[in-house]
C-alpha cells in the first residue's frame, strides 16, 4: 500500500528522499509506465516520490551545449518529438518519441523515465543508441556517465544503481550530411508498442556509407547492434544492395523474442523488412 | 417528418463527456465497499479460507465466505438459466477469477488491499481450457452434479443432408475458429445493494432489470417481490450487462453485513467476469456446378466457460443461425457447448453469429473461387427469399437479402476512392452477408402515463447503453401520441414501477419495447377519447385524434390537460404489451418449428490492403447494410450500422482472450487490443433497407446486424487480393504472411 507521497522541488531533495525510502521507494515522473506496474501487481512501493515538482536546471529544458544536445530527463515524449532542435538534428529521435502509445501517454511519459523503465517494448531507447546518447546519473555520492547502450541491460533491467535518477540525456550533435531515422512497425492496434522498432542513422560521402548506425528495439532485452555488420557495410555502396546485406546480417544475429505482437520467426522476417526500409528512408534523406 | 428523426439524441454531449448519471456515479449514504478474493488457480478443492489477517487489516468491517452467506446451510448459487454458478466458491473454484471470498470496507482502496491477505489453500486439480478436450471422457468433470462437461447439443435436421452431399457435384469442408474475446464496456460492471427489512433494493449496470430481479430472488431465496432492480443509464454493455454476474453477491454481502454494499470491477476483472464464446465451427458444403447450395452439414462446438449463464439456449440460437441467409433445401446442424475452466461465456453482440458467419461466409467465396463464379453472384443465386423454407421449416417473409447485397456493393463502388496503393501492397473488396433470429419467446410491457401537466412518462424495463433506446422510444411515443418528444421523458429501469422486459439485447428493443410503447399509448389514447367524449358530451367515436388531444365534429379541439382536468383526473395510464410465442424450446427433436419472430438481415462491403511483406491488415473503406423495417431514427440506424462495423474490427484483426495454464495472459488493455481510432476505415458508409409501403412496418433493431459479416468480408478481400485463406480469428499480420508463405510454398 502507498503510505508516503512525497513531491520534491529539485534532484537533491529526490535524492535523499529516495535515499530515506531504500527499497521501498520509487521514482515516479510521468506515471504512465509505474501506474500501470502498480496496478497490475508487479510493483509495491509504499513510498512515491514524484519529480513533477522538481525545478532544476539539469532536469528539464533541451539546448545546444557546444556540440551536444541536452536533454533534461523530465522532459516528456511530447516535448521532446516537438523541439525543433531535435526535430532538425535528431529526427530519428523526434520520430521514435512522436511514435511512443498516443498523446496522452507522450504528454505525460518523460525521456528519463522511458529509460529507467527499460521496457523493450518501447521506441525512444533504439534512437538513443544510434545517436550515441549518453545518460548523466546522478545520487547523493555525486553523478556519473552512462552511455544509453550500456544502460539497458536486459529486460526491464538497467545498469542503474540504487538510489540514482537519471538527470539528462545528451547527445551528440551528428556530424554534417547525417540523416537519422527511426521506423516504427506495430503489429496490432494502432495505440500498441513497436512489434519492431528499427533506428537508423547514415552519413553517405560521394555515394558510399560514410557511416552507418542500425539499432533495432522491442526484438530482444536490450536494444540491438552489430558493429560488424555495420562495419563491412561501410565504404560500401550507398544502394539497395547494402542496405539488404545490413538487413540480412540482422535478421541472421538477432536472436529474437516471442511475444503477444509477434513469434520469433516472424520478428526475424520483419527485422529484414524494416531495416531495409529504414535505410533506404535515411539514404533518401540524406540525398536530398 | 418529426424534427428529432436526423437529430442526435438530445443527450449525446452529456453522455460522452459522462456528465449523465451513471450507475457508475451512484452511492448509498453508508455503504461499505467490497472486493472479491478470486482464485488464483483454474481448477482446484478450497482446504481452507482463512480470513483472520484481512478482518483485521484498517478499515476492513468484514470478510465474508460462503459459508457465511449460506441460507439455511446451503451455500447460495445463481444463473439466469441454471443455478450452477456459487455466489461465492464453497467446495471448489472452476476457474482463474472465480470469487471465493468478499472483503467488505470503509473504502474501496481498503478492500482491495485487504483481499491479499485472505489466505486460501487449494489443492489443484486437472484442468481443461479447450472444450475438444473437455468433451472427452478423460477431460476432468467441473460439475458432478451434471455428470458431463456437454452442457447442451441441439440438433437440425432439415432434408436429408448426407444424400444430398453425396450426389453434390463438389463439396468443400473447412474448419473455422473463433477465440473469445472480451466486451470492454467503458464502465465496468458495478452493482449496489441496500436492505430495507427483508426488502432489497439493487441498483446495478445491467442490459436485464427483470432478469437480475429474478435471479436474485432466486439466489437468495426470496419471493420475487422482495427485490427491486434499479439502472441508470449504462456505459456500454456488448451483451456483457445481459446475464446476471455480482448482483447476487453484492446483495447477500449486503444482506449477512447489515449495511448497504458497493462493488465496482476493476478492468482486469472485467476480463474474468464474462467473455464471448470461442467457437470451433467444422462447416460441409454439397454444391452443384452452377453453384447452387444442396447441403450443409455444421458442426459447431461452443466454450461455455465455468459456468452455465445462458450457455445452453444460446447454443440453440448458434444452431438456428448456422446456415446463413441461403435457401439450403438440405441442412444437418449440431451445436454443443460444453464447459471448460475458463471465464463463464455470454452474449457478445453478434452474439452466436460471428462464429458461425465467419465459416459460412468465408467458405462460399471459396467455393465461388473454384467454380469460377463471381461472390456476389454465388449469393444471388442462393439467396433466402420471400416464400422460401428456412432449414427450420418456417416460411420466411420480409426478407431483403437482395436489396441489402446492391446496396453494400453499389455503396461501396460509390464511396470516394482511398488513397492510392502503394508499390507491395494488395488491394481487393470482400462482401458478406448476416442472418440472426432474435430471442423468441420474450416479451416486453410498459406503462405509457399522461400527467396533469398533459406531458407524457414512460415507465419501461428497457435500458438505455447509449444506443438511443430511450430516445426511440420517446419518439415512438411522441409520434403515437401526437405530442412534440420534449413533453415524452422516460424514467430511468425500475422493476418496482416498470413492468416487465424480457432484457434489452438480442436487437429486440427497437421493435419488441417499441411495440408495447405503441401499444400503450394507443391504449392511453382510447382511454382519453372516452375521457373526452363524456366530457364533452359526445360520443368516442365522433372525436379525430389531433396534435396532443382531440378534435371535435365542431372542429372543436380539446387538449389531453383539458381531458384531464374536465374529467377531475391527475393521471391516466395506458399499459403496453407484446409478447411473442414459438422460439428456441418450442422446435421439435431436429429442430423444426418457428424458431424467431422475424430476422435481423445485413450484410457489409469492404475494401482492404494487404502490405505483402509484413502480412499487415488495414481496412480502407467499410459499407454496411441492414433491414431497420420503418427505421424511427435515420441517424441511430446508421450509427449502430456504422459502430457494428467499426466493433467487428476488433475480433476481425486484433481482439482474442490468450490462456496459457488456464491463466488469461494478457487480462489488460495494454495486452488485449482493442481497434483505436487510428484502425477504423478511411471511409465509412451505409443504408438502411426498409419493408415496403402497404405491408406492416415495423420499426427493427439494427444493433448488431454489421458486426459479423466484418470478419468474413475483410477475409474474403483479403482472399481477392492475394489468393489466401484466413480460417482462424484474428487475422493478425504475422497469421496473414505465413499463409502468404504457405501458398507462395505451395505453388511450382
Amino acid at each position: 500500500m502507498i503510505g508516503e507521497f512525497h513531491r520534491p522541488g529539485d534532484l537533491a531533495g529526490a535524492l535523499e528522499a529516495l535515499a530515506d525510502a531504500g527499497d521501498e521507494g520509487k521514482i515516479i515522473a510521468g506515471g504512465t509506465a509505474l501506474v500501470l506496474m502498480i496496478e497490475q501487481g508487479l510493483v509495491a512501493p509504499s513510498v512515491l516520490i514524484s519529480l513533477d515538482r522538481v525545478r532544476d536546471p539539469m532536469f528539464s529544458g533541451v539546448e545546444l551545449v557546444g556540440r551536444t544536445i541536452r536533454i533534461g530527463g523530465g522532459e516528456t515524449l511530447a516535448a521532446v518529438a516537438a523541439h525543433p532542435l531535435v526535430r532538425q538534428a535528431l529526427p530519428g529521435l523526434a520520430e521514435a518519441c512522436r511514435r511512443v502509445g498516443n498523446v496522452r501517454i507522450r504528454n505525460r511519459a518523460t525521456l528519463a523515465g522511458n529509460l529507467a523503465e527499460s521496457d523493450y517494448a518501447s521506441d525512444p531507447p533504439a534512437a538513443l543508441v544510434a545517436h550515441r546518447a549518453t545518460c548523466r546519473v546522478v545520487s547523493l555520492d555525486g553523478e556519473r556517465s552512462v552511455p544509453v547502450e550500456r544502460l539497458i541491460t536486459g529486460f526491464y533491467e538497467n545498469a542503474l544503481h540504487e538510489g540514482e535518477i537519471i538527470a539528462e540525456i545528451l547527445v551528440p550533435v551528428p556530424e554534417a550530411g547525417t540523416r537519422s531515422t527511426y521506423v516504427k512497425y506495430i503489429s496490432r492496434s494502432s495505440e500498441d508498442r513497436p512489434c519492431v522498432g528499427v533506428a537508423a542513422s547514415l552519413r553517405t560521402t560521394g555515394g558510399t556509407v560514410a557511416d552507418i548506425r542500425v539499432v533495432v528495439g522491442a526484438v530482444a532485452g536490450t536494444p540491438q547492434i552489430f558493429p560488424d555488420v555495420l562495419a563491412a557495410a561501410t565504404a560500401q555502396a550507398a544502394t539497395p544492395s547494402t542496405w539488404k546485406a545490413v538487413a540480412a546480417g540482422y535478421a541472421e544475429l538477432v536472436e529474437p523474442l516471442d511475444d503477444a505482437r509477434g513469434s520469433a520467426w516472424y520478428r526475424t522476417r520483419l527485422i529484414d523488412v524494416m531495416i531495409r526500409r529504414a535505410l533506404a528512408e535515411a539514404a533518401e534523406k540524406s540525398s536530398r | 417528418m418529426n424534427q428529432s428523426n436526423t437529430a442526435r439524441m438530445s443527450d449525446a454531449r452529456a453522455r460522452v463527456t459522462g456528465r449523465l448519471p451513471f450507475v457508475l456515479n451512484e452511492r448509498i449514504p453508508g455503504m461499505l465497499h467490497a472486493a472479491l478474493v478470486r482464485s488464483p488457480v483454474p481448477h482446484a478443492e478450497i482446504r481452507s479460507v482463512d480470513t483472520e489477517a484481512a478482518t483485521a487489516s484498517p478499515g476492513v468491517v468484514a470478510v465474508l465466505t460462503a459459508e457465511d452467506l449460506a441460507a439455511g446451510g446451503e451455500p447460495l448459487v445463481f444463473g439466469d438459466a441454471r443455478q450452477d454458478q456459487p455466489v461465492l466458491a464453497h467446495d471448489r473454484v472452476r476457474y482463474v477469477g472465480d470469487p471465493v471470498a468478499v472483503v467488505l470496507a470503509e473504502t474501496r482502496r481498503a478492500a482491495i488491499e485487504a483481499c491479499s491477505l485472505v489466505d486460501v489453500d487449494y489443492a489443484d486439480l486437472p484442468h481443461v481450457v479447450d472444450p475438444q478436450e473437455s468433451v472427452s471422457d478423460r477431460a476432468p468433470l467441473l460439475h458432478a452434479a451434471h455428470g458431463t462437461n456437454v452442457l447442451a447439443t441441439w440438433t437440425l435436421r432439415h432434408g436429408d443432408a448426407e444424400t444430398a452431399m453425396a450426389g453434390a457435384d463438389r463439396c468443400y469442408e473447412d474448419t473455422y475458429v473463433s477465440p473469445s474475446a472480451s466486451h470492454v464496456p467503458m464502465e465496468p460492471h458495478v452493482a449496489l445493494a441496500r436492505w430495507t427489512g427483508g426488502d432489497v433494493e439493487v441498483v446495478t449496470s445491467t442490459q436485464a432489470p427483470h432478469v437480475v430481479k429474478e435471479t436474485v430472488a432466486r439466489a437468495l431465496r426470496l419471493p420475487g417481490e422482495r427485490v427491486r432492480v434499479r439502472c441508470r443509464n449504462v456505459g456500454g454493455a456488448y451483451g456483457a450487462k445481459v446475464v446476471t454476474t455480482i448482483e447476487p453477491v453484492v446483495a447477500a454481502a449486503a444482506r449477512a453485513v447489515g449495511r448497504p454494499v458497493r462493488l465496482e470491477l476493476s478492468r482486469a476483472e472485467e476480463f474474468h467476469t464474462v467473455c464471448k464464446h470461442a467457437a470451433r465451427v467444422r462447416i460441409r458444403t454439397g454444391v452443384r456446378a452452377d453453384g447452387r447450395i444442396v447441403a450443409r452439414v455444421v458442426d459447431v462446438l461452443w466454450n461455455a466457460g465455468a459456468y452455465a449463464t445462458n450457455s445452453a439456449d444460446a447454443a440453440g440460437y448458434g444452431m438456428v443461425r448456422a446456415p446463413g441467409p441461403y435457401n439450403v433445401p438440405n441442412v444437418s446442424v449440431t451445436s454443443t457447448t460444453a464447459y471448460t475452466n475458463t471465464v463463464p461465456s455470454g452474449p457478445f453482440r453478434g452474439a452466436m453469429t460471428s462464429q458461425l458467419c465467419w465459416a459460412y461466409e468465408s467458405q462460399l467465396d471459396d467455393i465461388a473461387a473454384d467454380l469460377g463464379i463471381d461472390p456476389v453472384e454465388i449469393r444471388r443465386v442462393n439467396l433466402l427469399r420471400d416464400g422460401d423454407r428456412y432449414p427450420t421449416g418456417e416460411v420466411m417473409k420480409d426478407l431483403h437479402y437482395d436489396e441489402i447485397l446492391d446496396a453494400v456493393t453499389s455503396g461501396l463502388a460509390d464511396l470516394p476512392p482511398a488513397p492510392p496503393r502503394r508499390p507491395g501492397h494488395a488491394r481487393a473488396t470482400g462482401v458478406a452477408l448476416v442472418i440472426k433470429s432474435t430471442q423468441t419467446p420474450s416479451r416486453s410491457e410498459c406503462v405509457l402515463r399522461l400527467d396533469a401537466d398533459g406531458g407524457a412518462e414512460l415507465l419501461t424495463g428497457s435500458v438505455e447503453i447509449g444506443q438511443g433506446a430511450h430516445a426511440t422510444m420517446r419518439t415512438l411515443a411522441a409520434q403515437a401520441l401526437g405530442l412534440p418528444e420534449c413533453r415524452v421523458s422516460v424514467r430511468p429501469p425500475d422493476t418496482a414501477v416498470a413492468p416487465y422486459d424480457s432484457l434489452t439485447a438480442s436487437s429486440r428493443t427497437t421493435f419488441a419495447m417499441g411495440a408495447a410503447v405503441e401499444d400503450a399509448a394507443a391504449r392511453l389514447r382510447e382511454k382519453l377519447r372516452g375521457l373526452a367524449a363524456t366530457a364533452l358530451g359526445t360520443d368516442p367515436s365522433r372525436l379525430q385524434d389531433a396534435p396532443g388531444g382531440f378534435s371535435g365534429p365542431d372542429a372543436s379541439r380539446v387538449t389531453y390537460e383539458e381531458i384531464l382536468r374536465r374529467s377531475g383526473l391527475d393521471h391516466c395510464e395506458g399499459h403496453g404489451r407484446w409478447a411473442s410465442t414459438g422460439g428456441l424450446n418450442s422446435l421439435d427433436a431436429d429442430g423444426q418449428g418457428s424458431a424467431s419472430t422475424h430476422w435481423h438481415q445485413g450484410g457489409v462491403a469492404v475494401e482492404v490492403d494487404v502490405e505483402r511483406e509484413t502480412g499487415k491488415v488495414r481496412v480502407l473503406r467499410a459499407y454496411g447494410a441492414s433491414f431497420s423495417g420503418r427505421t424511427v431514427s435515420p441517424v441511430r440506424v446508421s450509427q449502430q450500422n456504422n459502430g457494428g462495423m467499426i466493433f467487428g474490427l476488433g475480433p476481425a484483426l486484433f481482439e482474442e482472450l490468450v490462456y496459457e495454464d488456464g491463466q488469461i495472459v494478457n487480462p489488460n488493455l495494454s495486452d488485449y487490443m482493442i481497434p483505436s481510432v487510428l484502425d477504423m476505415p478511411i471511409l465509412l458508409g451505409d443504408s438502411a433497407i426498409e419493408s415496403p409501403p402497404g405491408g406492416p412496418r415495423e420499426p427493427h433493431g439494427v444493433g448488431e446486424t454489421t458486426v459479423p459479416p466484418m470478419a468474413p468480408a475483410i477475409g474474403n478481400a483479403i482472399r481477392a487480393a492475394c489468393g489466401i485463406r484466413i480460417r482462424e480469428l484474428p487475422m493478425t499480420p504475422e497469421r496473414v504472411l505465413r499463409t502468404l508463405d504457405q501458398e507462395a510454398g505451395s505453388q511450382p
